[in-house]
């Protein structure tokens, strides 16, 4: 028998039925490790470039998978580059030689989008120099392969910040830009990806390009959002502002519906500096605001305070004693909310972080929470982001999921603001119904030490993914894994004109070449 | 004598075997599949797979290929047939599955998957000394020895890595015979489209028919010991006058025993130190009488604790048995009575296609199936069904405690 070789992006017809698996068209998302007969062909020529290629397999174990554990492949090579040169000369030569090349930052994708499956894996983790701050036009130009915390750390000693970037801070800046990056002042900034100014990309067929609203434009919208399908983010001009040590304040609902309405009402209103929604279960639901100034703080609470519908902590802890003393039978769930509330909140006001009641670096407070609380060995959180109107439908529906699934869990809400009718924003994160502002939330089991099957977990995340399909919505991450769903979310006819782009840019199809198409 | 080393060594080819191939060789770990047979091989089987192992095979092998299925291609759904003659017919959820061809299915899965075969290769026992599994086989009558940090025993119902870990297991199981006839058709109004199955004791422990190649299949299962043609004769007698089935004398027979049971009961064998058993041979079967998509899960779900047992240091038996407890619940799930009348645990709608049915139909066919049942009386099944169904309710799980 025969074994027919699939080529990517291509999907046959199943010949089972054309109705089978509801007629939805599959392809494999767990793709097997490629083989190459002119391997060696291909790194004599890099090293003859003088691009070093290290063959080990310790080397390459590291890159085994990424943080959603999910996916797992071996690059047959890992590339460390020294410059945007050393890349270029990597992609022609993959160009040449029809080698995959898997680029990896932090590798905090949840979908195997970091993960090579054969070829080479280029960790931009060498690529980390913050090369110019400039005070006068607010911007910072960095390497993107640096670490949002070291970022932060640096531009710190300027007294600078950046203006939002992933709650987890070990992502790259280059990743980040390729796929979105949500922050609790979201609503208001946009995505990280919106405070990027210029970029320097190495294109799929090797060539180094600067890019911005001016100078390339058509570059600078395909990269963006862009799922790392048109380009190597080498060098990114970000937008910076002058640090603010923050102040923080919480508001505590017992239904999901009534705090997204009034997360919603301040993100429109532009009332907080920052608000999201972080919860424990559906049960202790937490509206978090925190501002800039204490201008900002003032004017909130004149405005808009009195219109809130949550409780303060007092008011909350009585409200929820009630509510478990009349269900003794969920005296677990009681005390597992009451200890993630003892333990999680002075993790934020902690008084090495603290000067007069204000959080001097969220940066620090807010990442060590982040793993600290939620951090695993794996990182499953699936995600939806909707329109407005359809988003608390999606959180309820989502929500049912998890209870579904899992015994302990969070969800966590922000809002994205648009920064216009961008064309980055086609076939992205953001709802292509969205307009102003779209929302997100997360869907966040607490794994601890519990042991799941990947089909599990793989399930779970599916059954969030449906509710997006079923309901027109988007993802912050649809890449990897979930590349299947790209079709039935955004339908064959934009799939189609973004792989003719990409077939376009990418004749070969070698740069990330399993996570999307 | 030298031994050919290795990270793991997976007993059988099949589709468990290829579902934890695919996730060791995935992961970079050095595997090697011990096949008895030269590939591509027969295999005794239905071949109707659920859509879940459906989707299972696109995800994890790529795109089916044609050849990898008989005529039809697909399956719609399942009938069931009772002795008040009362039909039902169901679809899957997932839409028509693949009508898999076993021997080239498996070929392709094993060859997707990218582990090393060693054909025409007979395992014949292993010793764990704690840190690595020494195993010794036959290659065309020639000894040949390896060493592997694990094993997998991926080997079907009559597993021989099951026996040599625990050497008198078979024996304390009962034993059922499955034999299915190949016979061409003068006249069958049973719609090709569908697996049908009799809930009739009158018949055997498992009656089922359907379409292959032109040709109809009849299949019969029953206590080992049995006599297949004498059961055959009397299911050829009852479609030919009940259901009006003519069918030309058989051109072809085969069958295979099978060790029915432990997944209703959640008596399943997972295995000792770095020995893993995984697939038919650690009791999965499911409901629908389909055992292939949840042979595919939990093979891959073997493979993966090797790998996570492997990354963080841990005893892989404890890791397995964490990890395995999701595919015992689906699997066992299906035989549960609360699950059943409160849920939905199978692929397919059995209590809306139960409800469609007027009264009276409906009265006689929960009838049916209690009689049905009786016929399982003899095993003492009931009674640990009922029991491990209420401990699923209140505790949300299967008790391990009751796994070897």
């Amino acid at each position: 028998m025969q074994i027919p070789v699939i080529e990517p992006g291509c999907i046959p017809p199943d010949p089972v039925s054309p109705d089978s698996l509801k007629g939805i068209p599959r392809q494999q998302t767990n793709p097997a490790r490629r083989s190459f007969e002119n391997w060696k062909d291909f790194v004599g020529h890099l090293r003859s470039e003088g691009v070093f290629v290290r063959e080990g397999k310790v080397e390459s174990s590291i890159f085994v998978t990424d943080a959603g554990g999910l996916a797992f492949g071996l690059p047959h090579g890992v590339v460390r580059p020294n410059s945007a040169e050393d890349i270029s000369k990597l992609l022609k030569a993959a160009q040449l030689h029809r080698v995959p090349v898997t680029v990896r930052g932090g590798g905090l994708t949840t979908e195997g989008e970091s993960v090579a499956f054969g070829g080479i894996l280029l960790d931009m983790s060498s690529l980390n120099k913050v090369l110019k701050i400039d005070a006068k036009a607010m911007t910072v130009r960095t390497q993107a392969g640096i670490f949002w915390h070291q970022l932060a750390e640096i531009l710190r000693r300027d007294g600078m910040d950046y203006l939002s970037a992933p709650l987890n801070l070990t992502a790259s800046v280059g990743g980040t830009l390729g796929v979105g990056g949500i922050d609790v002042n979201s609503s208001r900034l946009g995505c990280s990806s919106d405070q990027a100014v210029e970029l320097e990309v190495v294109t799929p067929t090797g060539e180094i390009m600067r890019c911005s609203e001016t100078e390339n434009p058509e570059l600078f919208e395909r990269v963006l959002l862009g799922y790392g399908q048109f380009g190597v983010i080498t060098e990114a001009v970000l937008k910076i502002r002058k640090f603010s040590p923050l102040t923080m304040q919480y508001y505590y609902y017992a239904s999901l519906r009534t705090a997204i309405e009034d997360l919603q009402m301040l993100s429109k209103a532009d009332a907080a500096d920052y608000a999201g929604i972080l919860t424990i279960l559906d049960r202790a639901i937490t509206l978090l605001v925190a501002f800039d100034s204490d201008e900002r703080r003032k004017e909130f609470e004149q405005i808009w305070k009195h219109k809130l519908r949550g409780h303060g902590e007092l008011g909350f802890g009585l409200l929820m004693a009630r509510y478990y003393l009349l269900r003794p039978w969920k005296m677990e769930e009681a005390l597992y909310i009451a200890s993630r509330r003892f333990k999680l909140f002075p993790e934020f006001n902690r008084p090495e972080f603290m000067r007069d009641g204000k959080i001097i670096d969220r940066t620090v407070v807010f990442s060590r929470a982040v793993w600290k609380f939620w951090g695993g060995r794996q990182m499953v959180i699936p995600d939806l982001s909707a329109k407005a109107e359809k988003f608390v439908e999606a959180v309820e529906r989502g929500n049912a999921v998890c209870r579904k699934y899992f015994k302990y869990y969070t969800l966590y809400c922000v809002g994205i603001k648009l920064k216009g009718n961008l064309p980055r924003y086609e076939m992205s994160c953001i709802p292509q119904d969205a307009s102003d502002i779209a929302y997100g939330c997360e869907f966040e089991p607490m794994l601890r030490d519990t042991d799941y099957s990947r089909d599990y977990l793989q399930s779970f995340k599916n059954e969030i993914y449906d509710i997006g399909v079923d309901m027109g919505l988007s993802y912050y991450r649809f890449g990897g894994m979930m590349k299947g769903y790209i079709r039935r979310v955004f339908g064959d006819e934009m799939v189609d004109k973004h792989l003719a782009m990409k077939k376009a840019a990418d004749p070969a199809m070698i740069l990330n070449p399993d996570v999307i198409f | 004598m030298n031994e050919i080393k290795t990270d793991v060594v997976i007993v059988g080819s099949s589709l468990a075997a290829s579902g934890c191939a695919k996730r060791l060789v995935d992961a970079g770990l050095g595997v090697i599949v011990l096949e008895r047979h030269e590939l591509p091989r027969h295999k005794v089987c239905s071949g109707i797979l659920s859509p879940r192992g459906h989707r299972f095979l696109f995800e994890n092998f790529g795109p089916l290929p044609r050849e990898i299925l008989h005529e039809p291609t697909f399956c719609k759904g399942v009938t069931f047939h009772f002795p008040s003659m009362v039909s039902i017919p169901m679809d899957f959820f997932g839409g028509p599955t693949p009508h898999l061809n076993r021997r080239f299915s498996d070929y392709w899965a094993i060859k997707r998957s990218g582990a090393v075969v060693h054909e025409r290769t007979t395992f014949v026992r292993l010793e764990d000394d704690g840190k690595f599994v020494h195993i010794e086989a036959k290659k065309d009558g020639d000894e040949i020895r390896y060493k592997a940090r694990f094993t997998v025993g991926a080997d079907g119902p009559k597993s021989r890595v099951r026996q040599s870990v625990y050497p008198d297991y078979n024996k304390r199981i009962p034993w059922f015979m499955v034999g299915q006839k190949f016979q061409a058709v003068i006249e069958c109004p049973l719609d090709d489209d569908y697996f049908h199955f009799w809930f009739h004791p009158g018949l055997g422990h498992y009656t089922w028919s359907h379409a292959r190649n032109g040709r109809q299949i009849l299949g019969v299962g029953f206590p080992l010991g049995g006599n297949l043609h004498k059961y055959h004769a009397n299911v050829e007698r009852y479609l030919r006058e009940k259901h009006g089935v003519k069918l030309e004398p058989a051109e072809e027979l085969e069958g295979c025993s099978h060790n029915f049971g432990p997944s209703l009961i959640n008596r399943y064998v997972f295995g000792k130190g770095n020995v893993l058993i995984t697939g038919q041979a650690a009791g999965f079967f499911n409901m629908i009488a389909e055992g292939m998509s949840c042979a595919l899960h939990s093979g891959a779900i073997a493979g993966e604790s090797i790998v996570e047992a492997a990354q963080s240091n841990r005893p892989v038996q404890q890791v397995y048995r964490n990890l395995i407890a999701s595919e015992v619940r689906r699997c066992t799930d299906q035989w549960n009575p609360f699950r059943i009348i409160f849920g939905n645990p199978h692929e397919a709608d059995f209590k809306a296609a139960l409800f469609k049915l007027d009264k009276k139909d409906r009265k006689m066919v929960l009838k049916d199936i209690a009689r049905f049942l009786k016929i399982y009386a003899p095993y003492k099944w009931g009674r640990q069904m009922l029991a491990q169904s209420l401990i699923r309710e209140l505790k949300g799980e299967y008790l391990s405690g009751r796994w070897l």
